[in-house]
């Protein structure tokens, strides 16, 4: 009963995790398992509005549902050019 | 044609596409890192016209990965636009090169968009892409997302009518001294390379006609952490509620979010504040400054020295930068160390 959690970039230097796993039962939405890592990791709540979120590497909005043996991914946009 | 004739021999573009190439005008938006890899390609793939339009000089720090320009270009300090218009010109005297030494904003970007097939990204922050998000969707013309940081980068195209467009993918701006910069967390160069690279195969999709190739995805890379991952936008749910290409509301080429710079009489200092102030947090954009020089900071300021400058930082995202009187490059040395 899990869920696979990926993070990009700046967020996994903010999480000091790449990949790591979550309880599906305990979890409705991507947005509830980004709150669940925001209440440890508080920095990245300034990242929240602005963000690619995907479930099975399908672009969703952040109240998308999720399910048993999803895999959900965070990524940040950059700017450097 | 015999300088062409590989890209010829390619099927899916052949001499139709090549011809089509030929008369194919573009604009490129930023000629640093990606900019002069773009630049590159698409003079020697054999492009009508390119105009290309940068604020910026070359530093010798530009060098390690802005593969058009050279020591003697850092040694004269040459605006980018003008050291790379001359090296693309001995690439191929061929295409037609327009120079541009300009902050593309939400004033000029008018003029610079007319009669061009498509917008090229070699920005380095986020307001300028929403403008040109808004100006493609305003006059039609696709236009290629390209960026990276560290050793992460992504590619998206644009089709306006057939795609999403920035804002339906990214509502938000980033808020100012969220995302690291390359200026604050560096860069290598094979990850612009292949951002670059994704973006430039985008464009020859676009300019010889086979929109049905262009990726719809967008593509994301790491190549340090060999990641590389894309997320599917086909289920994107356009449902008109997107205010750029639901609306057509164009915020950003009305100027709402547009950056505003005073030049501070006689203290040699540029401020610069926003139309719509939101909280900056000073602890990460430190921790990264720190790297560059002193910093300091309360709750209420943020205090910098980077580039023999002083930037100041207010809560409220308002900055100011000692140590010059030029309103271009007090916004290019904040969107350098704040980011956006
Ligand atoms: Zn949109």
């Amino acid at each position: 009963m899990s869920i696979k959690v990926l993070f990009f970039a700046s967020l996994a230097d903010l999480t000091g995790m790449r990949e790591t796993e979550v309880d599906s039962r305990a979890h409705t939405s991507v947005a509830s398992i980004y709150t669940k890592f925001a209440r440890d990791f508080p920095r990245l709540e300034e990242h929240r509005a602005s963000l690619l979120y995907a479930v099975n590497s399908e672009f969703v909005q952040p109240d998308s549902p999720v399910h048993d043996g999803d895999e959900v991914a965070f990524f940040p946009p950059v700017s450097g050019g | 044609m015999e300088r062409y004739s590989r890209q010829v021999l390619f099927q899916p573009i052949g001499r139709e596409g090549q011809e089509k190439l030929g008369r194919a005008r573009v604009l490129l938006v930023g000629c640093g890192a990606l900019g002069s890899v773009l630049a590159e390609i698409l003079v020697r793939a054999g492009i009508g016209r390119l105009t290309l339009a940068d604020r910026d000089y070359v530093d010798e720090s530009n060098l390690q990965r802005q593969s058009l320009y050279t020591e003697a270009d850092a040694r004269e300090g040459l605006p980018k636009a003008v050291a790379a218009v001359r090296h693309l010109r001995e690439i191929n005297s061929a295409v037609e090169i327009v120079e541009r030494i300009a902050d593309v904003n939400a004033l000029s970007v008018a003029s610079l968009v007319q009669e061009q097939d498509l917008i090229l990204d070699g920005t380095d922050n986020f307001e300028t892409r929403y403008l040109l998000n808004d100006a493609s969707l305003k006059w039609n013309i696709p236009w290629i997302y390209g960026a990276c940081v560290g050793s992460y980068g992504l590619c998206l195209a644009f089709l306006p009518g057939l795609t999403a467009c920035l804002r339906c993918v990214l509502q938000q701006l980033p808020p100012p001294g969220s995302s690291p910069t390359c200026d604050t967390s560096g860069v290598v160069g094979p990850i612009v390379h292949l951002v670059a690279a994704l973006q430039a195969a985008e464009a020859l999709k676009i300019l010889t006609g086979n929109l049905r190739q262009v990726n719809r995805k967008v593509v994301t890379v790491d190549v340090w952490e060999n990641r590389v991952a894309t997320l599917d936008l086909s289920q994107l749910n356009r449902d008109g509620r997107c205010p750029a290409c639901g609306q057509r509301r164009f915020e950003f080429l009305e100027g709402a979010h547009e950056g505003r710079t005073q030049a501070l009489c006689g203290r040699n200092a540029v401020q610069i504040w926003r139309s719509s102030p939101r909280p900056v947090d000073f602890k990460p954009i430190a921790e990264r400054l720190a790297r560059l020089g002193p910093v300091q900071y309360n709750e209420f300021l943020l205090r910098a020295h980077v580039d023999n400058l002083e930037i100041a930082l207010f809560r409220d995202g308002r900055g100011i930068i000692r140590g010059t009187q030029n309103s271009d490059e007090a916004q290019r040395i904040y969107a350098k160390y704040i980011g956006n």
